[in-house]
């Protein structure tokens, strides 16, 4: 080798020796800045992007997560106790049934005293500087009115209709922007106040406030924790109405919980921070149900670490700051889990047989410390039939009563939840889950047992022999509509297709995306499809309303998107509605139940068993079950967090160094080559 | 020289208009707003569902001048791109300009590199493989510029998040965050991946542009007045293949800005790739128009930029 | 008729009788023959793998209606079923069985054709090798489809463009420059969407963006063609215009359009996998198997068998392709491609 070639090559050995030390001392997977260890912080993925915090508007079980921390209600569930029990939460007590002497039920709220709201530049509308100011029971009157309002577009109208003129406002209002062009032109609180109150929204005071029902609703308790309930200030609905640069108050809740947002990229990273003016925070002396840590719980949980001495009693919340970082895909969602990058995650089905075996850890998770806690959710999935279509639903009278029954006598939902789920589930006979009122162990649904020689007799009986269309001479042919369009959800709906063809129905899958499928359901233009329904509250009612006419998706928006309507129906139902859980109500749920086994409107699938993996530095994790989050109960320990993430996350550099000789290997000879030559 | 520049400039104009009239034939005339609409609340949809939907997109006028002079879908169409009024999302009606000026800077963050290290890497490669041919070096090169090129794209992007992510645990298997301090560890497996799916191909391409140059005279001159291979390469052919390389490389520049759609999916990177995606898994056409109209508006003006620089290189091109 | 799988027959035969016709052609034209014995001798090998690809993607396509309802599925004998499809019929499994596996992959329940599945299955205990074998047809129906879309349609509108000139050449070339300045994956993802999602919509998609390659490469050939001087004293000598296309021009073209053909297929297939993983692929095509096959390799343990399987097929018609595209070019026209492009 020449001078020169050896000085080359020692220059180039130094600079590739020099990027391979560099490379490897930045390498690192660690996904979050350096300045975030040793905090409080809890980081959490999430898959869809919330479409609207608006809290009158929001309803899905994504948007809870962050709803549910940001909102405070009046009632709230205990964190540990089960069946499921309210809570007090923003009011002194829960509110109880008093009968007026008019016969009319009044449910009377009382608000704790120094309640005010996060800090937040909407607040200059009530006067220049202000950064917040104190709740008032009009807040709450102001959200109700929301709910009513036509423009908002609330899911909640239906339960909030229970209360003594509500509907009357929605016509009022409705009425008066018809006839006022201009009216519609004034910030919304003007608008609600023009056209006065609702009658059975009565605010006494600051801190009370009635609601007026003529007529028995057991069930409002519940509305009560949920985020729709949430006070509402009139300075956030006219301030972020998306124009002068103010973003949509779908994207910029003002918050009165324990949290509030800081950063809202909700594509990509959502932050919560805690609220320095959430009551429990200032007030930490005043050790209400809602700002302590709970003293007790059902039987086990001590067992379980769940009353821990460290906790009890001690001031809400323990996490200074919430991370989410949106994940659209499960499997890296998952491995990031594992490298402890996420503190809690469900299982993903590709990894289920890693983690778990004969429903337990497998000892090698166990060893990293990862906890895990199984639930049945309160969540029932079904293949649904739209009855307004002419060949499955009411129009196809008899035969396609007969058509439906063949089909829910072709599907196996023991193997589906096997190949598809891991079996992470139960078998459905009827709407209504264990955990529930109204569930009968011994109930077996005689058309959801697999029976394909039964199911072609029915077929036959219902003029489709051997699936045969006689209009067409050939299988008859149905559409199954779904959201779902990843590869994945269309095998898992090709399942069913494949059931069918057993008995030679020709059903198609026709996948768009979400929300257009959502749009259809509106529309009413699917034809079978695969939907679930998560409980709002714990109540039968809440299950069966979902072939409640009244509920009817098409007409009245509601979850019934199968628009059954069967008007014996709908008159047991409204009996076991207004009941309290007795022998009665269980008899009218068993006539239902007949009903809905007749009829057969849907093929019941299952209810969804939730798996649960949390790391060992995460404390105080209940499964709630419903999509209430109950963050503020949680905490962790960022030493230990930080410690095993180090451990466990060594980036293997071997491979990196191999290739780089070997590459060098390759590449010297030529330079030498080159550079003899340029003598 | 400005009679050429202004030429170009009108040419430029007209393609942009071109591109405006096709998109405008593509989204508005073979998929009218009824099939738009139909696609996004289903076939069996009623028509009055479907005049709502249009009325709520701003679909529900004529689409052409002679049914309607005064408001009419193409003048609208041609109105608002020329002003950059972009409008509304189909699928969730945000402003797609947001969604624009978000995109930008993660694509960004992902491309640029990816760019510049694509022609670090594959011009100095490429040359050493030329400057090697007919021996074992290029053949072996050459193989495997052909593997590499017959790889599926997908394959890469799979087998890079196995394997650097989830084995090697080098960097976060997908993800991305805007703070300076780590975004280089998100970005860097996407360029990696994205690196090897190019690399193949523009190896094979510059090298065919610098072998062909050595058989040129000049070369063969140089060669007999004594110059070394390594001197003819690194001076005489490098200068005077950069043209057809430089024309490749110029040619990548709008893809920065228009996001690389895979990666930028696979690997959660929220850039105007993602945004493209989201689009078509969303119908969302508006957004869909806006993004070829903005990839084709950027490779035009750097197209005019580039045979504008070419005519000031060269004057014969002006004659042209 | 009008059902999709006499059209499937129909298209069998019309493509037997056309590849004969070649033959014929070829064996006349020395020139011609001399070239395809040279790439015969120069890889041997990749030609046998594409006509593997060829054979079973044709098999594949002919289909008719009839035979018996296997595997408990009471649909199919009402469907139009190939050879495969007949042959693969009732090797249903339940779920996912490894190669050669006598249980299945996960939880071990016996199988009901042990050992009987070279390739696997998928999660639905469809065969891989069945789905593997389906694929090629559609990769060649990819290819093939597109091809026939594009190429006329550029012959007509280049080979006029570059022989009339003025006005011609300008729409042709302003048609060109427009559809050439849209990014080509957008392009074809914007007129998918236009058109609609289905094979032959994908197909029209990619005809558009590679017929801008045919096109400028007949318009510039041709313009050059037209000038040389057989054509000129061609013209001198009175004859016809067309008959100058057609017996001076075309023939000058066609092993530019073979190589143009061939180079384009690769990157034609390629951009399908592409498409599917946007969810706007082809039904049936490897690009989905690949799609579906990354939550599969995330598994544990892993499947590996779909993905491999389906990248190698695709891996090694591409690179088939590739090579044979690379000999065609040195075999018929090692210089003007690249001056064109």
């Amino acid at each position: 080798m020449t001078p020169v070639a050896r000085r080359w090559t020692s220059a180039l050995g130094t600079l590739a020796i020099g990027a391979l030390a560099s490379f490897s001392a930045t390498c690192t997977n660690n996904p979050y800045p350096a300045a975030d260890q040793g905090r409080k912080v809890l980081y959490t993925a999430f898959e869809e992007a919330p479409k609207t915090l608006d809290p009158q508007v929001s309803y899905t079980t994504v948007e809870h997560a962050f709803t549910g921390n940001i909102f405070d209600t009046p009632l709230e569930y205990h964190f540990l106790k089960r069946p499921y029990t309210l809570i007090p939460g923003m009011a002194k007590s829960i509110p109880v049934a008093e009968h007026l002497p008019d016969g009319k039920i009044r449910y009377r709220i009382e608000f704790l005293p120094e309640l005010i709201y996060a800090d937040d530049p909407c607040f200059e509308l009530g006067g220049a500087g202000r950064k917040t100011r104190p709740m008032v029971a009009k807040d709450l009157e102001f959200a109700y009115m929301r709910v009513a309002d036509p423009k908002v577009v609330s899911p909640f109208v239906d339960p909030m209709s229970n209360v003594l003129g509500f509907k009357e406002f929605i016509e009022r209002l409705e009425a008066r922007r018809k006839s006022d062009p201009s009216f519609v032109t004034k910030p919304a609180h003007e608008q609600y106040a023009a056209v006065g109150p609702i009658e059975g929204i009565v605010v006494v005071d600051d801190a009370t406030l009635d609601l007026v029902l003529d007529h028995p609703y057991p069930q409002i308790l519940y509305w009560l924790a949920f985020p729709f309930s949430t006070p509402v200030p009139w300075e956030a609905v006219a301030y972020y109405n998306g124009k002068d640069g103010h973003p949509l108050i779908q994207d910029h809740p003002v918050s009165t919980g324990p949290y509030t947002i800081t950063h809202y990229d909700k594509q990509a990273r959502i932050v919560l921070e805690v609220n320095k003016n959430w009551y429990g925070y200032r007030h930490p002396e005043w050790k209400l149900p809602a700002t302590v840590y709970p003293s007790e719980g059902e039987p086990g949980d001590a067992e379980m670490g769940r009353l821990d001495a460290a906790y009890v009693g001690k001031p809400l919340p323990f996490v200074e700051r919430l991370e989410y970082r949106r994940e659209k895909e499960d499997i890296p969602r998952f491995n990031k889990f594992l490298q402890g990058y996420y503190d809690a995650s469900g299982i993903v089905k590709e990894s289920f047989d890693k983690v778990i075996a004969n429903g337990q850890l497998t000892p090698e998770m166990a060893e990293l410390g990862i906890r895990l806690e199984k639930t049945i959710e309160p969540a029932f999935y079904y293949l649904g039939f739209n009855m307004m279509d002419k060949t499955v639903g009411h129009g196809g009278g008899e035969k396609a009563r007969l058509l439906r029954q063949a089909m829910s006598l072709c599907v196996d939902t023991k193997e589906w939840l096997r190949l598809f789920l891991n079996g992470r589930g139960v078998p459905a006979e009827y709407m209504i889950p264990s955990s529930i009122f109204g569930y009968e162990a011994s109930y077996q649904n005689p058309y959801r047992k697999v029976d394909l020689d039964k199911a072609r007799a029915v077929l036959v009986e219902a003029g489709y022999p051997g699936g045969i269309d006689p209009a067409t001479g050939k299988p008859l042919r149905l559409t199954f509509d779904t959201g779902d369009t990843t590869v994945d959800g269309i095998l898992r709906n090709q399942f069913f297709v494949d059931e069918w063809r057993q008995i030679g129905l020709d059903i198609r899958i026709d996948a768009t995306n979400y929300n257009q499928f959502q749009e259809k359901l509106k529309k009413g233009a699917h034809q079978v499809y695969f939907w679930g329904w998560s409980a709002d509250y714990p109540d039968p009612e809440n299950f069966l309303f979902l072939l409640d006419t009244a509920q009817g998706r098409v007409k009245f928006g509601g979850p019934n998107d199968m628009n059954y309507s069967n008007p014996e129906y709908d008159r047991l139902f409204e009996l076991m509605k207004a009941r309290d859980n007795d022998d009665e109500r269980m008899r009218l749920i068993r006539e239902l139940r007949a009903i809905t086994e007749h009829d057969a409107p849907m093929i019941d699938l299952m209810f969804n068993e939730a798996y649960s993996l949390r790391h060992q530095w995460v404390k105080n994790v209940k499964p709630f079950g419903m999509s209430t989050p109950m963050t503020k109960y949680r905490d962790v320990e960022p030493e230990i967090r930080d410690a095993t993430r180090l451990a466990w996350n060594h980036p293997v550099m071997w491979p990196a160094y191999t290739l780089a000789i070997l590459g060098i290997a390759v590449t010297v000879p030529g330079i030498v080559t080159f550079l003899r030559e340029r003598q | 020289m400005l009679a050429y520049v202004l030429r170009r400039l009108l040419y430029g104009v007209v393609t942009v208009l071109g591109v405006l009239l096709f998109l405008f034939i593509l989204f508005f005339s073979v998929a009218s707003p009824d099939n738009m609409a139909r696609r996004a609340v289903g076939e069996k949809a009623s028509p009055k569902v479907i005049e709502n939907w249009k009325k709520e997109h701003g679909y529900d006028r004529p689409l052409w001048p002679w049914q309607d002079p005064k408001s009419n879908l193409l003048f609208d169409h041609f109105r608002k791109a020329l002003t950059f009024e972009f409008g509304k999302s189909d699928a969730d009606s945000a402003p797609i300009v947001e969604r624009l000026k978000a995109g930008a800077g993660p694509s960004l963050t992902l491309t640029v590199p990816l760019f510049v290290l694509g022609v670090l890497i594959g011009v100095p490669l490429s040359l050493f493989v030329a400057f090697f041919r007919n021996t074992y070096i290029d053949r072996m090169g050459l193989v495997l510029c052909v593997v590499a090129m017959s790889v599926s794209i997908l394959l890469y992007i799979v087998g890079a998040q196995f394997l650097i992510g989830k084995l090697l645990k080098w960097f976060p298997i997908s993800g991305f965050d805007r703070s300076i301090a780590v975004i280089a560890r998100f970005v860097a497996m996407p360029i990696v991946v994205g690196l090897a799916a190019e690399l193949g191909a523009e190896i094979r391409l510059y090298r065919t542009v610098f072998v062909e140059e050595t058989s040129r005279d000049y070369v063969r001159t140089a060669r007999a007045k004594g110059c070394g291979e390594a001197r003819v390469m690194g001076r005489h052919v490098l200068r005077n293949a950069l043209i057809p390389v430089l024309t490749n490389v110029v040619i990548q520049i709008p893809f920065l800005f228009t996001g690389a759609l895979l990666l930028e999916s696979f690997f959660g990177i929220p850039g105007l790739g993602s945004v493209t995606v989201d689009a078509i898994q969303g119908n969302d056409f508006s957004t869909l128009r806006t993004m070829v109209y903005i990839g084709a508006l950027l490779f035009v003006v750097a197209q005019i930029l580039t045979d504008v620089s070419y005519a000031l290189v060269d004057p014969r091109v002006r004659l042209e | 008729m009008n059902e999709p799988w006499m059209i499937s027959n129909l298209v069998v035969v019309a493509m037997l009788v056309g590849a004969v016709g070649v033959a014929r052609a070829i064996r006349r034209d020395r020139l011609w023959l001399e070239a395809s014995r040279d790439l015969v001798r120069r890889r041997p090998v990749a030609l046998v793998v594409i006509a593997l690809y060829l054979v079973v993607a044709l098999v594949d396509s002919v289909r008719w209606v009839g035979g018996a309802a296997v595997g408990g599925d009471a649909v199919a004998a009402h469907e139009a079923r190939s050879p495969i499809d007949r042959l693969f019929a009732g090797s249903q499994e339940k779920s996912y069985s490894a190669p050669f596996a006598k249980v299945e992959f996960y939880g071990g329940a016996p199988l009901e054709h042990p050992g009987k599945h070279p390739l696997g299955t998928d999660v639905l205990g469809r065969d891989c090798l069945y789905l593997l074998l389906k694929g090629a047809r559609v990769a060649l129906l990819i290819g093939g489809v597109t091809s026939l879309i594009a190429i006329p349609l550029a012959l007509l509108f280049g080979v006029s463009a570059g022989f009339v000139g003025g006005k011609v050449d300008d729409a042709v070339f302003f048609v060109m420059s427009t559809l050439a300045s849209m990014p080509a994956l957008l392009l074809v993802i914007a007129l998918v969407m236009a058109l609609g999602r289905g094979t032959l919509q994908v197909c029209i998609a990619l005809g558009v963006t590679s017929w801008v390659n045919f096109c400028r490469m007949s318009r510039g050939e041709t313009f050059k063609l037209r000038e040389m001087e057989y054509v000129q004293a061609a013209r001198a000598l009175g004859v016809s215009e067309v008959r100058i296309v057609f017996r001076h021009i075309l023939p000058n073209l066609s092993h530019l359009i073979v190589i143009t053909f061939v180079l384009t297929f690769s990157g034609l297939v390629l951009s399908e996998a592409v498409l599917s993983f946007l969810g706007i692929g082809v039904q049936g095509s490897w690009g989905q198997m690949i799609d579906r096959a990354r939550d599969e390799l995330a598994r544990e343990p892993a499947v590996w068998w779909n993905l491999t399987a389906a990248g190698i097929a695709l891996l090694v018609l591409i690179l088939a392709v590739n090579v044979v595209g690379d000999a065609i070019r040195d075999v018929l026209d090692p210089r003007t491609l690249r001056e064109n492009q």
